[in-house]
């Protein structure tokens, strides 16, 4: 367990808590959440656009975007201005993520590469893909060892 | 007892059993499917091939085969390598993509190894959904302690 204080909580003032907290509160109607700054129309346009033009994945604002939008859209949408467009941002950008991972898999594959390395994944899209993606490695690694010539064994003489 | 140079069909691990690179008791003959007529099929398309017909253990199987000196065993395990390399992007697309769906066309003409890898690539995506819904905030009994049989107290005397 860890603990700490949090607070000072006076009323109609702003204070920054954490997030099981805020969800904790607001569903107690003791409180009204504020968005993260990133949760905003104009900056999820923006961060839409730039992963579909990139090959590359854009940093996102946070590591948990996925998570804090569905706790914040699931227990707070009355707070969050224009929150269906934002809802649906989010999920464009999810899906662009994932078929960019799922792309740079295929050709991970075709080139047998020995490395690769993606930056600015979040756990999220790496955790769908990642159980079949290191099945599929491994199955490959071993049918490459199969290109190697077979040693010959020695044979027992009965 | 056999008469020598009789042609028999053995199961696979006798053959293996029987091989000595020293005196020459046996010789294997491939399954069509890795000679090069079959080779060449699947160098212009992996794709189309119905593995579980042709197999459906074509990868396991055709790793063992490799154990047996065969000049033409470089091409086979080259072919075994880039037919799962090309196949690769059509089961992780269908796997992540179809989601509550019936997939008995889709793994229709898959191998065991790649029906495998399917269902790593379904389990990612019904665990995401599953999130998604909610479904993985609340609490389930274990599959573990599921059919254990519910308890009796025992009578107690009034």
């Amino acid at each position: 367990l860890f603990q700490g204080d949090l607070g000072p909580f006076n009323p109609g003032l702003p204070v920054e808590v954490p997030v099981w907290l805020a969800i904790n509160l607001k569903q107690r109607q003791k409180c009204r959440l504020i968005p993260p700054e990133w949760m905003d129309v104009g900056k999820l346009e923006e961060i839409r656009d730039q992963e579909r033009k990139e090959d590359t994945f854009t940093p996102m604002p946070s590591p948990h975007y996925m998570e804090l939008t569905k706790l914040l859209l699931n227990y707070a949408s009355d707070n969050i201005p224009k929150a269906d467009e934002i809802r649906t941002l989010v999920k464009d950008t999810w899906d662009t993520r994932v078929a960019k991972l799922r792309l740079s898999a295929d050709s991970f594959v075709r080139q047998q590469e020995a490395h690769a390395k993606l930056d600015n994944l979040t756990l999220m899209e790496i955790n769908t893909t990642g159980t079949f993606l290191t099945q599929a490695l491994d199955h490959m690694y071993k049918l490459r060892t199969n290109l190697q010539p077979a040693q010959s064994s020695q044979s027992q003489d009965f | 007892s056999f008469l020598q140079g009789s042609k028999l069909e053995i199961p696979l691990w006798l053959a293996k059993g029987l091989r000595d690179s020293k005196r020459r008791i046996i010789s294997v003959e491939l399954p069509k499917i890795y000679k090069e007529a079959w080779r060449t099929v699947f160098t212009a398309d992996a794709t189309v091939v119905d593995l579980h017909k042709m197999g459906p253990y074509y990868y396991g199987f055709g790793s063992q085969l490799l154990n047996f000196d065969n000049p033409e065993n470089p091409e086979i395990a080259q072919t075994i390598l880039q037919t799962f390399i090309s196949r690769f992007r059509r089961i992780m697309d269908d796997s992540q993509n179809a989601y509550n769906e019936d997939t008995s066309v889709l793994v229709a003409r898959l191998d065991e190894l790649e029906r495998t890898l399917f269902q790593a690539g379904q389990k990612g995506l019904n665990d995401f959904h599953c999130w998604e819904k909610g479904q993985a905030s609340q609490i389930t009994a274990s599959s573990l302690v599921q059919n254990y049989g519910k308890r009796k107290f025992p009578d107690v005397d009034g």
